[in-house]
């Protein structure tokens, strides 16, 4: 019956008067400001339509008599309507502009750009509850304190709760008191800094070609504290933009500044430095105008922006407060600071007066055509400049927090109820201008805005929105509330949505008891699966982290720009090359595989299940449930579960392996944990290999091959004009090939996994009992660990294995060539204990893998 | 399903409804979008039901392979003349370098008369299949931002991939299959890295899958250790059932929506492993494409792709790195190193036309090679100095792509260069035209063919007008 409802909606708008902003502003924006609109440079017939005088001098809008206005007649001209391209103007839409222009075409202003407006009613439930009832609709009931508990721990911690603090709240303690106790909680910023770092293109590289790594985890750090130690939001403005500026800032302050250092750098061979520099500046005020202002400023880079305030010039005015820093694309992302022997970040620098930059505007936006210069300056139709603020970052941060500034604590109000409700009141989060979507309760946005803005105070905010009767109300929904409004913008019922890809995992981790609560530092690497950095010139390892450095909270995960952590890219986390301001959810079939197969999900399944059997023996499925869910589960679930769990046992009794390898997943998962040397290289005591630089009969690379004849020696193998102490030539080698052979002995169980670690200048190729197993032509530095491929992972065998390597040098030596190679591998799993394999205890992997997947596991509702 | 792309399909939707007559009838459809993969009507008749794409990163020497200048090779080892080096920015020429012309030979081959050069024997027997577009430019001379370029319509980042865009307007047949999928070769990912198959802006639904060719084709497709077929299938059963329970007080239709996508997941995890296996390949067919079982390579991924396309799969890139020819050392000059890779390439290539060809698939298959801009007819000197290897700088004036099937004229050569192959002299093709031709045979308009986002209707081809589906290619 959408139809119906169609007919319906479109009698029920032609019933009503026009409101400028809500029917006639997006369908002129949409349909003629882009040939019509402020846009000087593509403005067609000299007519704008955006403004009251431009629409009015030249007829096209005659107030009151919409039979003569000149609009009218062009959009429903038989022939030849306007526009010209794209989709004409529906039939409503005529009525629209008619009913309008009769009623007088009075053009208000973008409701973004007017102060908030302080509603009569100051509580956010008073006034939804006065709209629902207008549509003969009230609160949906409240949820119950095991969803509320949940819900209010993973939208404001990011992770289920402390157990003390849940039971107390759970056995009927006051929730204003629970959610106090999760905003003190130190992992309150942790997950918080998340949303402010996707909004700060971080990442731990520098991005681009070579993306190679950064230091720059101490200005997450700064973040995490800052949102801990609540730290109101002017000052958090402030110190990222310009702690430099100030007076007398601390390194702490100075850290802060990171925010802006977060630009790629390109080191790509053959690049221009400046070129790279500017299109950082440009990501920078665009980066500010979303994040600030929810402008689209970007888009005025290359034109005057075709729908919102903001010139051509005026891009460039904001990018002269930005142009002033020291930075400039280079390799070694100068400047740094220097914290201690170890850690290092970047931060913004601005030059002396002297050494200052003229700002030009880009014709088009092309960074080979400069233009005019400009001065460092607001966009005209803002409020000014504050008084006494100086020209600079400074000046620019007073004047995003200025009390006259319509713009900041809107945005800021709406991204925060946007984490706590899965869409924000304004929708286009990274869009408050004249294309976006308008506020579906503008008056619970400005009453919020006004008073964020008298004390930036961030837990104030989320703690005022979490008690709210409309937070707390169940999300269950029926299927004629579904249908009036499927995307819940009248707020009749709770909040339901898919976790964020980080509390899908931090979620998994703390419900298995394995999270880690260690905080801040360099970044980590959890397991990842092999293969995934595929890393151009640089020849970075993903080194896979030791004890609990696994299992710290997503966000402490190194962020590779050009090769991020698959499996929370698999659910809609950013890569850090642009500001990402929301993310859009989306529902595939690689988030199925992620948690169901992810082998870091499963080790997690594995230790979740053996702290539910430990914990509650007679009924482990009542704690899975209570660990994950916080709640026990209804009778048919628990039943649903037992037939599972009865039947998975029933399949793995013949299956001892597999009871084996679920029982120890963890084990079997990190076989770098059983890593042993194999052929030990020069770094320790090198064996030899039997050598020969002349070259050998064919098929020397077999296994039945005689070497007897050759030489022996251990590396380094090689020679250097200068000698050279670090590297130690043992075995002299200054031809163009050299070919060696080692005779490896095995056991019956076959370790995996096997990788070379290499010393070399030189192109080379590896057989393993004759089959091609390896072959290289990149130089990297120090011992690089090869994998072995498929064939020759295969190709190992108990007993004797011959390892053949064939050496040869590219172009002419100048300094000399050298060669040292080894040969590690996985150590086989230590047999289990004696005795008949608990088919029973494996069962319960396989049971918690499945909660761990429930729709209710990776929804917040 | 998030507002936007609910917005987007509709104005999609009602498009066809004011343009093409259906009505209402329509409307009743309207709830199948629900699965954002499934087939949608493109624009106009495709000729194109698939796309394969085969991208060399660095970008391959065309003087080398498709661009005969014997006026070059008189040239050769002359300084360069100043008008070709002023006001131009190199990647790493420096001041006056010398002429380079190629070594190898060239010859006409087939009824159209195409010169290709002795490297690529193979190819040179099926240039009647193809359109040769020696007229190509572009105007990014460095790697990730010209990669870009091509493959998102913009060269810095933030752009939605061409894959996705084609995903996005079309769905895709095949629904155990992912619609958009991402092959490498050549040891590392395209300097573009991930962004160059990337959604963006779009729904991250459409991004391209990275399928490796060794391992899990697709990242955690096997169950893991322990976990058997069997079990796995007890254990989606248990979740099918918990949802419900849960769906029915809930009410939200995401559920069953996400327990779709867990259907697909178990409905992948065979039909991947079984597309992505070419073990049950004859021999015969090994042995033309020069696969190497085990390995990852440029012929085992056109094989592949071969069996993508044949199984319904709308976008398959192929990304084969390290043509980047600049001649510092022998691991990049045009002989020691150009050599071998082209003659894998030039095998692997051909081998995937002929077989596209003899099951009946060119017509419908639209194959792309060529890299992101041409290398320069003067020798590298890099820093200044001549090293002891050959080699070419990047060069974005002119270079040469190739295209066969999906509607594409056969042994067409498109497009002349000046005698030393500096400039395009006739018939400039520039990515986005290739960008517009490529979604034009496809079904789509790339002019129509958008998705509203900060104030803008996105599209592949940019902003302006200019992008030409280039009928003059076009059967």
């Amino acid at each position: 019956m959408r139809w119906l409802l169609w007919i319906g909606a479109t009698l029920f708008a032609f019933a009503q008067e026009p409101d400028f902003q809500r029917d006639i502003r997006p369908l002129l924006g949409k349909k003629c400001l882009a040939c019509h609109g402020p846009d000087e440079q593509s403005r067609q017939a000299g007519l704008r339509l955006d403004t009251f005088d431009g629409a009015t001098k030249t007829k096209s809008i005659i107030p009151g008599d919409s039979s003569k206005s000149r609009l009218l007649a062009r959009v429903t001209h038989a022939t030849r309507p306007m526009p010209p391209t794209g989709p004409r103007l529906t039939e409503t839409e005529i009525g629209l502009l008619r009913k309008w222009i009769d009623g007088g075409a009075a053009y208000t202003n973008h409701w973004a750009y007017e102060k908030p407006k302080r509603p009569a009613e100051t509580s956010i439930d008073v006034l939804v509850l006065a709209r629902l009832k207008s549509r003969s609709l009230t609160f949906s009931k409240e949820a119950d304190r095991p969803t509320l508990a949940r819900r209010a721990a993973l939208d404001l911690i990011g992770v289920p709760p402390e157990s003390a603090a849940l039971t107390a709240y759970l056995k009927g303690g006051d929730f204003e008191k629970y959610i106090d106790q999760l905003l003190a909680s130190p992992q309150f910023g942790e997950r918080w800094a998340k949303v402010w770092l996707d909004l700060a293109r971080y990442a731990d590289t520098q991005g681009y070609e070579k993306d190679s790594k950064r230091s720059i985890w101490p200005y997450r750090d700064w973040v995490i504290r800052a949102y801990n130690d609540n730290l109101p939001f002017d000052k958090f403005t402030t110190l990222q933009l310009a702690a430099d500026l100030t007076a007398d800032p601390s390194i702490d302050d100075l850290i802060a500044t990171g925010f802006h250092r977060n630009t790629m750098t390109n080191t790509e061979g053959g690049t221009d430095d400046e070129e790279f520099r500017d299109l950082a500046i440009r990501d920078r005020v665009a980066t500010t105008g979303q994040v600030w202002m929810g402008q689209t400023w970007g888009c005025a880079q290359c034109h005057t922006h075709k729908y919102d305030p903001l010139t051509h010039k005026e891009f460039y005015q904001i990018y002269g407060f930005f142009n002033q820093t020291a930075d400039d694309d280079h390799p070694s992302d100068r400047p740094v600071l220097k914290l201690t022997s170890t850690a290092s970040t970047l931060v913004l620098k601005e030059l002396p007066e002297d050494k200052q930059r003229k700002t030009r505007i880009y014709d088009r936006g092309n960074y080979l055509t400069p233009g005019e210069e400009v001065k460092a300056g607001v966009p005209a139709a803002f409020h000014p400049l504050p008084p006494k603020a100086p020209k600079n970052r400074l000046g620019f941060a007073q004047w995003l927090l200025s009390p006259d500034n319509t713009l900041t604590a809107r945005v800021q109000v709406n991204r925060f109820w946007s984490r706590l409700f899965g869409s924000g009141l304004v929708e286009s989060e990274e869009d408050f201008g004249t294309q976006g979507i308008p506020p579906t309760y503008p008056e619970v946005l400005d009453l919020l805005a006004i008073d964020f803005q008298k004390d930036w105070d961030v837990k104030k905010l989320l703690k005022r929105i979490v008690i709210s009767d409309t937070y707390k109300q169940s999300s269950d929904v029926t299927p004629e509330l579904l249908k009036l409004d499927p995307a819940n913008k009248l707020l009749a019922r709770g909040p339901r949505f898919r976790l964020d890809a980080e509390v899908v995992r931090d979620q998994a981790l703390a419900s298995a008891g394995l999270l880690s609560k260690k905080q801040f530092g360099p970044p980590v690497m959890p397991w990842q699966p092999d293969g995934v950095w595929l890393v151009v010139y640089n020849g970075d390892n993903w080194v896979t982290s030791k004890g609990e450095d696994r299992y710290r909270r997503a966000l402490y995960t190194f962020m590779r720009r050009t090769s991020a952590y698959p499996s929370m890219m698999n659910f809609d986390a950013p890569t850090g090359e642009t500001c990402t301001i929301r993310r859009i959810r989306t529902n595939t079939p690689l988030q199925a595989l992620t948690s169901l197969n992810d082998p870091a999900f499963m080790e997690a399944a594995q230790r979740l299940a053996e702290r539910a059997v430990k914990e509650s023996p007679l009924d482990p499925a009542r704690r899975l449930f209570e660990l994950v869910l916080l709640r026990p589960p209804t009778r048919p679930e628990a039943a649903r579960l037992a037939l599972l769990q009865r039947q998975t046992e029933q399949d793995l009794r013949s299956q001892p392996d597999n009871v084996n390898k679920l029982l120890r997943y963890s084990e079997v998962l990190y076989a770098e944990d059983r890593v042993a040397t194999l052929i030990p290289d020069a770094r320790t005591s090198p064996k030899e290999w039997r050598f020969t630089t002349s070259e050998p009969a064919d098929g020397w690379m077999q296994p039945g091959f005689d070497d007897s004849q050759w030489g022996a020696g251990p590396g380094y193998f090689g020679f250097f004009t200068k000698p050279n102490e670090t590297t130690p030539i043992k075995t002299g080698w200054n031809t163009e090939t050299l070919f060696l052979r080692y005779a490896l002995e095995l056991g019956d169980k076959l370790p995996t996994k096997f990788k070379m670690p290499i010393r070399t200048n030189s192109q080379f190729d590896v057989w393993v009992n004759g089959v091609s197993a390896l072959n290289n032509i990149y130089e990297r530095s120090g011992h690089y660990e090869y994998a072995i491929n498929e064939n020759g992972q295969k190709a190992f065998r108990p007993g004797k294995n011959i390892i053949a390597i064939r050496v040869a040098r590219y172009g002419t030596s100048t300094n000399g060539q050298v060669f040292d190679p080894g040969l590690v591998a996985s150590m086989p799993l230590a047999p289990p204990k004696p005795g008949r394999p608990d088919a029973a205890r494996a069962s319960w992997v396989v049971v918690a893998n499945t909660v761990l997947n429930l729709d209710e596991t990776v929804t917040r509702r | 399903m998030n507002e936007k792309l609910r917005t987007a399909l509709a104005a999609t939707r009602r498009h066809f409804l004011t343009g093409c007559g259906i009505g209402l009838a329509n409307m009743f459809l309207a709830h199948a979008q629900d699965n954002p993969l499934a087939p949608k009507k493109p624009h106009h008749a495709p000729k194109a039901k698939s796309v394969i794409f085969l991208h060399m990163a660095g970008s391959p020497s065309q003087l080398e392979l498709f661009d005969y200048k014997p006026e070059l090779v008189k040239y050769n080892g002359k300084p360069c003349p100043d008008e070709l080096l002023k006001g131009k920015r190199f990647a790493f020429i420096k001041g006056v370098p010398k002429m380079l012309g190629t070594p190898y030979k060239f010859k006409q081959h087939g009824q159209s008369g195409a010169w290709v050069s002795e490297l690529m024997p193979h190819f040179s027997s099926i240039v009647d299949d193809v359109t040769i577009v020696r007229s190509m430019c572009t105007d990014q001379f460095n790697h990730a931002p010209a990669q870009l370029f091509v493959h998102t319509g913009n060269p810095r980042f933030g752009f939605a991939s061409m894959g996705a865009w084609a995903t996005y307007g079309l769905g895709t047949e095949n629904q155990d299959l992912p619609g958009f999928v991402v092959l490498t070769s050549g040891g590392n990912n395209p300097d573009g890295g991930k962004s160059l198959w990337g959604s963006a802006f779009l729904p991250s639904v459409f991004q391209g899958v990275h399928c490796r060719s060794h391992g899990d084709p697709v990242l955690f497709l096997s169950d893991p250790e322990g976990v058997t077929r069997g079990v796995r299938r007890k254990t989606l059963d248990a979740l099918k059932d918990l949802n419900a329970m849960q769906a029915k007080n809930a009410g939200d239709p995401e559920t069953e929506a996400r327990m779709g996508q867990y259907e697909l997941a178990y409905r992948m995890q065979i039909s991947v492993p079984n597309v992505m296996d070419i073990s049950k390949e004859p021999e015969s067919v090994h042995k033309a494409y020069g696969t190497e079982p085990g390995k990852t390579s440029l012929g085992n991924n056109c094989l592949l792709a071969r069996r993508l396309v044949e199984n319904g799969v709308r976008f398959v890139q192929i990304y084969d790195w390290g043509w980047d020819h600049h001649g510092t050392s022998k691991r990049d000059d045009i002989q020691y190193a150009l050599q071998p890779h082209i003659k894998t390439a030039d095998q692997a290539v051909t081998a995937l036309i002929k077989d596209l060809k003899q099951r009946g698939l060119l017509d419908q298959t639209l194959v792309v090679w060529g890299g992101e801009f041409g290398r320069t007819p003067m020798r590298e000197n890099r820093g200044g100095t001549e090293g002891a290897f050959i080699g070419r700088d990047h060069h974005p004036y002119a270079y040469t792509m190739w295209m066969a099937g999906g509607g594409m004229k056969k042994g067409l050569n498109y497009g002349e260069t000046d005698e030393i192959g500096y400039y395009v002299t006739r018939d400039k093709m520039s990515p986005r035209d290739l960008q517009a031709t490529i979604l034009h045979q496809l079904g789509l308009d790339p002019h129509q063919l958008h998705y509203p986002y900060l104030g803008l209707n996105q599209r592949l081809i940019g902003p302006t007008d200019e992008a030409r589906v280039m009928k003059d290619l076009l059967v």
